[in-house]
């Protein structure tokens, strides 16, 4: 039989095992959904949907769940996990808002206005800052930023403001929110140079031609000929701002809260959490029943959320198709 | 990384080049002021950029230089509560290093065979199409979801020789093949892509000299175009690698978090892999102030290593990218992140 | 017999002996552990001193989590023993043993830049329950400001000890960071000057943070030793019914040994 094997296969055997193969994957795709959706169950049936509302103290629920036996009583499933949802998209919102914009100016830069010995410099940096591991950024985060900000940016009176709700320590929402940015953004400029320098040179000449400065007519012409691009980058930015598990969880303080923006300028010292840090910080206590599916629920939100993203970036891109140089 | 940062020169176009000459551009001076705002945050946004990348590098350095000593590199790790007896990180360097290979060696036959299945044969059209946007949808799942997801295959019953079976019945779960096998999928998309882009880019003349010579589809496979796409194979490895040693989520979940390499039954060898460590990554993580944090010089030491190991790779893919394109005159399609 | 045939048949010869020797040869059983951050450096020093008196018998697996995640990996079968810093609850699982092997005392801490001496109970209670906010309104205490509540998690056993024996059964409030463990809660009380908050005395006794007496009792090794501390608690290893086995060996010995209750009272009380 090992002979068999080792003579040169028929193309037909040949094909339907690199085709058993590749269906592997659609299978641990779809064993991934079910999987998890499986463990997550019990919440949801609990809860029906209204555990993504807000209700009560999220930090006390948790805790409840923690301290539960192996068949805890239907009151233990209670969740209301808004804090962390909005914790999620408050952060992602507005990393990929301030990234998709220094994005955009940096690839111009790129591009357009850079010399080229500072082009050559800038492209393999902007590349090694987009393999940084997101460890090293929560490290940075928690020994740079966080003390700094906690010693010298929130004053005593900011932190007696709230003293009788929460405590600020300089991990909060500014520390996450400066560092998620900083994390997304090579990646967006990847793609958006390539599709910069993809669009013909000609269309933008002829703008120039027509009387307009260089720049504009980037602006005007180029970048709107990669808008397709800038899409697919905006929902690359937002998927990796949304699974970001780590470094969150190392520099967001950490609390179950929903940050107030009716506490003004506080707001942004805030702790939070996010789902993916919330699976972190709480992965010790999968064993109890109510707290692994409550985990469970949020990664399977979250990976309905990046489905979600692609099917909405692929929509996204279809009608500008009309437009694009290459999508 | 994409193409367009690793070598891209402005393309030539008919007539006078625009930028040459000082006179043929015009002065910002006399432009509106929204393009002068304009061009302000752009040179803003990108020297910003630099710098803030160039300080990282720059400030990591700094600190690893200050507490990494060569040792350290040697020294297996104690637990302990005064700073100096904690040890050195020999044991992350091996686990980083043996879930690299465990990764890679999983992840090879699923995106290479995935990706041949693709780029040759493809049939039929919608099953094509369905593999894949499966692999988008693995490149876009969070890894802190693979990671639940391995957790939830490892400690079913059918799997407790990948870890092992503790007294009371519970299957433990985590093991250095539970975290590889997760991270095989970490490193999927990236090669799948290489692999595939590297395949469709060969000129279809090759195929047709050899079928016109006999060879059968697989055969043509084997001995003509796997071998032109070695580099981008090779590229697509590196990328996966680099993606693996960077992730932390997956470990933290999957790998025990036990300081040293705790070889799990009597086997010599299997031991090893059901067994449970740490990584470079978990090292970091579990000496910062959001784990036990008693050795912040340590984390930075592994942090920074961490940094070259990266440094050394993105140098890799660079190198591989443009020796192919001089060896061939193609571009290697370096994969997105 | 064709080559491939022997050849098939010489490796899984080969196979069969590579697992079955080692497999005959070495009978070491695993016992795993996890639970409590604050009985971890205890069960650590017991485990090791067990190794070099019963040499390639045992060997063990301590993680810690929490006294909660002790008992809930031990419930659900995931660990052999559970390490466990506070007393048994109605609500823990049924079937749970718990054996106590050592006592420990509570000890509030401040930053050393801020050393209170002492505090009453109310005092302790209006403090950690939210009432008092300003440091002003403690005597003794050279800080000025908010006071930075800081508390443990809520799978900790010395927190549930903390409520039930000094707040005389309140709840911490949840104004207070929550910290993972009682390395953590040191190192946070260390560098914030504005700090309060509880360890076991293993970490108080280091010397880097101010332990604060209760009622006018200082807390430390000897006072919790000579039982004049009114905030003790105890240690227990917890099995999942009666323990058995290499799990039963182990707990025997750190009841009965005299080897085991040296290292004990190195910083703890023992049992008997």
């Amino acid at each position: 039989m090992l002979e068999r094997l080792s003579r040169p296969w028929p193309d037909h055997r040949a094909e339907r095992t690199l085709g058993a193969v590749s269906l592997l994957v659609c299978a641990l795709v779809v064993a991934m959904v079910v999987f998890v959706g499986i463990h997550a169950w019990p919440i949801f049936e609990h809860n029906g949907l209204s555990w993504l509302g807000s209700g009560g103290d999220l930090g006390r629920q948790l805790a409840d769940m923690q301290n539960t036996t192996q068949h805890p009583p239907p009151s233990a499933y209670h969740l209301r996990a808004w804090p962390l949802v909005y914790g999620t998209l408050l952060t992602t919102a507005v990393a990929v808002a301030l990234a998709l914009a220094i994005a955009i100016f940096s690839s111009i830069f790129i591009v357009e206005l850079a010399p080229a010995r500072l082009r050559r410099v800038a492209i393999p940096v902007i590349r090694l800052l987009a393999s940084v591991p997101s460890v090293i950024y929560g490290l940075i985060g928690i020994l740079v930023l966080v003390p700094f900000v906690g010693n010298h940016v929130i004053s005593s009176a900011e932190k007696e403001s709230v003293q009788n709700v929460v405590l600020l320590t300089g991990a909060g929402l500014s520390v996450t929110v400066v560092i998620l940015t900083v994390m997304i953004t090579p990646i967006m400029v990847a793609l958006i140079c390539e599709a910069l320098v993809s669009v013909p040179n000609s269309w933008r000449e002829g703008a120039v031609a027509l009387g307009v400065n260089p720049l504009r007519g980037m602006l005007a012409v180029t970048l709107r000929a990669a808008r397709p691009a800038i899409v697919a980058a905006a929902v690359l930015a937002t998927a990796r701002a949304l699974g970001e598990a780590i470094m969150i969880s190392m520099v967001s303080g950490s609390r179950s809260f929903a940050p107030k923006p009716i506490d003004g300028l506080v707001f942004f010292f805030e702790p939070l959490r996010t789902l993916a840090s919330g699976i972190v910080d709480y992965r010790e206590g999968i064993a109890a029943p109510a707290l692994g599916s409550a985990l469970y629920a949020w990664a399977l939100l979250l990976l309905f959320s990046a489905f979600v993203l692609s099917i909405a970036g692929y929509l996204i891109k279809l009608p500008l198709r009309k437009f694009q140089v290459r999508g | 990384m994409s193409t367009g940062l690793q070598q891209w020169a402005p393309s030539p176009s008919p007539g006078p080049p625009m930028k040459s000459g000082r006179g043929r551009r015009s002065s910002p001076m006399t432009w509106r002021w929204r393009d002068r705002l304009a061009l302000v945050f752009a040179w803003g946004a990108g020297l910003g950029l630099c710098l803030i990348a160039g300080a990282i590098v720059v400030y990591m350095g700094y600190r690893g230089v200050e507490y990494l000593r060569p040792s350290l590199l040697l020294q297996r790790p104690a637990l302990s509560t005064t700073q100096s007896e904690t040890g050195g990180f020999l044991d992350p360097l091996i686990g980083t290093a043996l879930l690299t290979v465990i990764g890679v060696v999983l992840a090879v036959p699923l995106a290479v065979g995935g990706a041949i299945w693709i780029a040759e044969y493809g049939r039929p059209t919608w099953l094509a199409r369905v593999v894949e946007s499966s692999i988008e949808m693995v490149a876009g799942t969070p890894d802190i979801v693979i990671a639940l997801f391995g957790l939830s295959i490892f400690q079913l019953g059918l799997f407790a020789p990948f870890s092992f079976k503790a007294s009371g019945g519970g299957v433990f779960g985590k093991s250095f093949i539970a975290a590889g096998a997760m991270m095989s999928l970490i490193a999927l998309p990236p090669l799948f892509t290489a692999t595939r882009d590297g395949l469709q880019a060969v000129p279809s003349h090759m195929r047709e000299a050899a079928f016109a010579l006999g060879k059968t589809r697989i055969a043509t496979i084997r001995r003509v175009l796997l071998p032109s796409v070695r580099s981008n194979i090779a590229t697509g490895v590196t990328l996966g690698i680099s993606r693996i040693i960077g992730d932390t989520a997956i470990i933290v979940l999957l790998l025990g978090e036990t300081l040293r390499l705790d070889p799990q039954g009597s086997v010599p060898g299997i031991n090893l892999l059901r067994g449970t460590g740490s990584t470079l990554t978990s090292y970091v993580y579990g000496n910062s102030p959001a784990g036990e944090g008693a050795a912040p010089q340590k984390a930075y030491a592994a942090a920074f290593v961490l940094l070259v190991f990266v440094l050394v790779l993105n140098l890799i893919v660079d190198r591989i990218g443009r020796s192919s394109a001089d060896a061939t005159g193609m571009t290697v399609a370096g994969a997105v992140v | 017999m064709s080559r491939i045939r022997r050849l098939s048949l010489a490796v899984a010869v080969a196979g069969v002996l590579g697992v079955a020797a080692p497999a005959a040869a070495s009978a070491i059983t695993t016992i795993t552990i996890s639970g409590a951050t604050a009985s971890y450096p205890l069960v650590s020093l017991l485990a090791q001193k067990y190794i070099k008196v019963h040499p390639k018998k045992v060997k063990f697996k301590i993680t810690q989590g929490g006294a909660q995640i002790g008992v809930n990996d031990v419930a659900a079968g995931r660990v052999s023993i559970g390490d466990v810093s506070r007393d048994p609850l109605a609500a823990d699982p049924a079937g749970l043993v718990f054996y106590p092997i050592a006592k420990y005392g509570i000890c509030v801490i401040t930053n050393k830049s801020n050393p209170v001496p002492n505090l009453t109970q109310s005092q302790v209670i209006a403090l950690f329950t939210g009432k008092t906010r300003a440091w002003s309104a403690i005597p003794g205490a050279t800080a000025s400001g908010t006071i930075d509540l800081i508390s443990r998690t809520s799978v900790a056993g010395v927190l549930t000890n903390f409520q039930t024996l000094l707040l005389e059964g309140k709840k911490v409030s949840t104004i207070a960071a929550e910290e993972a463990s009682e390395g953590l809660m040191r190192q946070k009380v260390e560098s914030d000057p504005n700090s309060i908050g509880f360890v076991s005395n293993y970490q108080s006794d280091k010397g880097t943070v101010n332990p604060v007496g209760l009622n006018g009792v200082a807390c430390n090794k000897s006072t919790v030793q000579g039982g004049s501390y009114s905030g003790t608690a105890r240690f227990y290893e917890v099995t999942k019914g009666k323990a058995t086995g290499a799990s039963s060996a182990f707990i025997g010995w750190i009841e009965k040994s005299a080897a085991a209750r040296k290292i004990i009272s190195t910083q703890w009380l023992p049992i008997s």
